[in-house]
């Protein structure tokens, strides 16, 4: 077995084997912390995609975050009062099944996604990060100003959407929810990575007029990659808003874009359990140094200089001995 | 009358941003740098302000101050920090200096705490005037005005007509061209970004005199400062100005209109939130529709 | 005479005051390595640009088997069988051989939104990549990082990656940049043998290279074709001893 492949199934199963441990011992805090950890890893996942392996660095995932958080709390209120979304064309109503909320989720944060990305994909660079920051913020300023959903207070909705046959109340069945969803989308990830797909996103990152001289237009390629990358991140935010039960403008606020990279930078930019070992990071330090001092973000930003100063490849780098992730 | 004011609010607002976005703008031409930690140095130069002019009781000192203090942390981020990302990717760039809001934001917690400060000002800069036309408009407003087309008219000047606006320029067009020119590229670098750190302050100063002064304050101006600078093409002050008036009124003009158009089809107080968040959200529509024309913004030259 | 594969005409393309390229006409034969040679600053690379789609001209036209090209854009002519080089090398660094040439394939295939397959077990790629790494001779060396290479193993890997384009002509951008003697002699060996795969349209600095591989040769200087012709003819054209030639006659 190779070393990085070691370091990934040691990643996960800290992650898992932790949540695990902490059931066993009765610690349900800790295995709700597990939790919060998986679906940061799967934000930060989601981001990858782009950034990592694309090479696109947007600055706006907070955007497809919220829009997965705000499109379950919005369902699950309905389901909850009893109101249709909409009459028109037919009625469509609320739901609080998890199976249901996904592919809406999904669907919502892909098509936006689309819409973002063939604006922001027309510049490059800079700009680049600089468009998908504001067009984050347009969103986060309409849901502050959309009074309908709770504006600047957010939304609460009080009960986790339900789950077949799992109580999704119990935090280790909450947790092993999560966990199976980053597990899959990790499988999807290193599938797509090694097929024709990936083999184009990378180049194109590597080496962009090589690819178009073999006949390629990232253009595409890359629009497909921040959909995808997006549908991944708007399920972290779904799962989100299920675990807090409560989603509210600041799931979409630039801060949050920042978090979801600090979560792939920690981890090791372009690897794949990258941000799963980053997301852990964070929370413990969340955790653990939250719990010493108020200003432990003081802290958080010290860790994150010298990572990117001395160590760019990220806790997966350093473990690796090979600097930044590739192909 | 009501439409002249908000015109009079958007100048002045865009002449907050240009003070920004200027900053913003030369780092990047010149040092090829995106600084995320901009804002931060607008809240320290508010804080800074607002110490001095509490402890002198004098509005000018503190704006001074603003500058001086600004002008010292950028330099002293450039040297520690900062000049070690030059060679580095945007990522790291945009990495580095979020961990350095991070640490400014929570270091000025630390100090000043949550609650916001308010400034005091001096009576002659605290009245009204009445403009030709009978417009009541207040003073403060009105210099800050001033002081952005002088600000402005100052750095068109130093680009072109200093051997240091020169070098700058320099910079810009060539950087290892002012290395073999003998010119000192850290010295410059050092100038040229606390330069930019000392009119971010004396912009957090001038927005903290009138608002209040408090943490995370630097960030949404940064991001607007941000569309500025995007929309004005990076590396151009000119753009960045036409930029800034162009976001300062759009802004105003929205926030001013949209709540009584809306208020037309819909409850007041609802019309009010969704008029202030729609007029929030047509400077980025003015950003895409600018991208779409031209992707790398007014005066860009390449991305 | 059969039909030019690339039939250049009227090219033109000015930046400000300085016309880089100015009437340019230009034709490339089936079988045949039609060398462009030129002093530095003479516009060779603009014209090359032009060709392969990164640049617009301003006038003229780019006809490829006889249709218009110029308002393709360059992944559409690459896909169409205009196969390139670079003049530095340009290789994706962190593939290795085998998905360098992989990349290649897929380019000509039209096809890269294939999400599940893995590359290495798609013999529609690894079947023809294998070949033309074979036909180069790095066979041995699929699997080494491409930045690993020697600079000759690079020049031949970009071979490889045109052939995989199943390309109707080639562009080649001074390939024998920077090689040594000996490997110089290998790569003019490969390039000769390329012309009965598809005619070649060789930019290049290396005399020697072009006077043993052209069939024919053009001049171009600031900008305009001043002699086409045989490389007898070239080598005896007054005009082109004078301005080109003149250093080393």
């Amino acid at each position: 077995m190779s070393r990085i492949a070691v370091i990934n199934l040691a990643t996960l199963g800290l992650l898992i084997g932790g949540a695990l441990t902490a059931h066993l011992t009765g610690h349900a805090f800790l295995v709700t912390l597990a939790t919060k950890a998986a679906i940061f890893a799967l934000a930060g996942v989601g981001l990858n995609f782009a950034l990592g392996y694309g090479g696109l660095v947007s600055f706006g995932h907070a955007a497809f975050f919220g829009i997965g958080g705000y499109v379950t709390g919005i369902l699950a209120s309905h389901a909850m009062s009893g109101q249709p979304l909409t009459t028109l064309p037919y009625t469509m109503n609320g739901t609080n099944e998890m199976l249901a909320i996904w592919p809406m989720v999904l669907l919502v944060s892909g098509l936006a996604a689309l819409a973002i990305g063939a604006l922001s994909l027309r510049t490059s660079g800079v700009y680049f990060i600089m468009v998908t920051l504001a067009f984050a913020q347009m969103i986060y300023w309409f849901a502050v100003g959309w009074p309908a959903y709770g504006g600047e207070d957010g939304l609460s909705f009080y009960v986790r959407n339900a789950f077949p046959g799992v109580q999704t109340m119990q935090p280790l069945s909450w947790f092993l929810i999560c966990a199976g969803l980053l597990l899959m989308t990790l499988g999807f990830t290193a599938v797509v990575m090694r097929a024709r797909f990936g083999l184009a996103l990378q180049a194109a990152r590597r080496n962009t007029q090589r690819t178009v001289a073999v006949g390629i237009r990232p253009f595409g390629i890359r629009l497909t990659a921040f959909v995808l990358s997006a549908m991944i991140t708007g399920l972290a935010g779904s799962l989100y808003a299920d675990l807090n039960r409560f989603v509210s403008p600041a799931m979409l606020s630039w801060y949050m874009s920042g978090e979801i990279m600090v979560f792939v930078i920690l981890g090791g930019v372009g690897r794949l359990v990258g941000p799963v070992a980053g997301a852990m990071l964070f929370v413990t330090m969340e955790h653990l140094l939250g719990g010493i001092s108020d200003y432990w973000q003081v802290l958080l930003g010290l860790v994150l200089l010298g990572v990117v100063l001395w160590s760019p490849g990220g806790i997966v780098g350093m473990l690796s001995g090979r600097g930044r992730g590739h192909a | 009358m009501l439409l002249f004011e908000q015109l009079l609010n958007g100048l002045q607002y865009g002449m907050t941003l240009f003070l920004m976005a200027a900053g913003l703008t030369l780092v990047f031409g010149v040092m090829g740098l995106i600084n995320l930690a901009h804002g931060s140095l607008y809240m320290i130069g508010a804080f800074a302000c607002a110490v001095v002019t509490k402890a002198t009781g004098n509005f000018w000192l503190g704006a001074a101050g603003s500058l001086a203090a600004a002008a010292m942390a950028g330099a002293l981020i450039e040297m520690l920090v900062i000049r070690r990302l030059y060679s580095r990717d945007h990522l790291d760039q945009v990495l580095a200096t979020f961990a350095l809001i991070l640490i400014f934001s929570e270091g000025a917690r630390w100090l000043f705490g949550s609650f916001p400060l308010y400034l005091t000002l001096p009576p002659s800069l605290a009245g009204t005037v009445t403009l030709p036309g009978g417009l009541v408009y207040p003073v403060f407003r009105l210099g800050v005005i001033g002081l952005g087309i002088a600000i402005a008219a100052g750095l068109f000047w130093l680009m072109h007509n200093t051997r240091l606006g020169i070098r700058i320029r320099a910079g810009e067009a060539d950087r290892e061209m002012i290395g073999a020119l003998g010119v000192d590229i850290s010295i410059l670098y050092t100038l040229v970004f606390a330069l930019g750190a000392a009119l971010a302050g004396l912009a957090g100063a001038l927005v903290g005199a009138v608002q209040s002064v408090q943490v995370g304050m630097g960030e949404p101006v940064l991001i607007l400062a941000f569309v500025v600078v995007v929309i004005g093409g990076i590396g151009s002050i000119g753009g960045a100005l036409l930029s800034a008036l162009l976001v300062g009124m759009t802004d105003s003009l929205g926030r001013a209109l949209l709540p009584s158009l809306l208020a037309q089809v819909m409850p007041q107080a609802s019309a009010n939130t969704l008029g202030a968040s729609l007029a929030a959200m047509s400077v980025y529509i003015l950003m895409a529709a600018v991208l779409v024309w031209r992707p790398t913004g007014l005066f860009g030259a390449r991305a | 005479m059969h039909d030019a594969i690339l039939d250049i005409r009227r090219l033109r393309k000015a930046f400000g005051a300085l016309t880089a390229t100015d009437d340019v006409s230009l034709t490339l034969y089936p079988g045949e390595i039609h060398a462009l040679i030129g002093p530095n600053g003479a516009g060779k690379s603009t014209l090359i640009k032009q060709i392969v789609g990164e640049l617009r001209p301003d006038a003229g036209e780019v006809r490829f088997e006889g249709q218009r090209i110029d308002g393709l854009d360059a992944a559409a002519r690459a896909r169409l069988g205009l196969a390139r080089s670079f003049q530095v090398s340009s290789v994706i660094p962190d593939f290795t051989v085998l998905q360098n040439v992989c990349l290649a394939v897929q380019g000509g295939s039209g096809r890269s939104f294939g999400f599940l397959r893995p590359i290495l077990s798609d013999s529609g790629l690894t079947e023809p990549a294998g070949f033309h790494i074979r036909q180069v001779g790095l066979d041995g060396r699929e699997q080494i990082a491409a930045g690993a290479l020697s600079h000759g193993e690079r020049r031949k890997l970009e071979v490889a990656m045109a052939l995989a384009l199943r390309p109707r002509a080639f562009l080649l951008d001074e390939p024998m940049a920077g090689m040594g003697t000996e490997g110089a002699g290998q790569l003019v060996s490969l390039l000769s043998g390329l012309r009965t795969e598809a005619p070649i349209l060789l930019v290049e600095h290396d005399m020697d290279a072009v006077f043993a591989l052209a069939d024919r040769i053009s001049v171009l200087v600031y900008g305009r074709i001043v002699a086409t012709g045989s490389v007898d003819e070239i080598r005896a054209n007054p005009e082109v001893r004078r301005s080109y030639l003149g250093e080393e006659a």
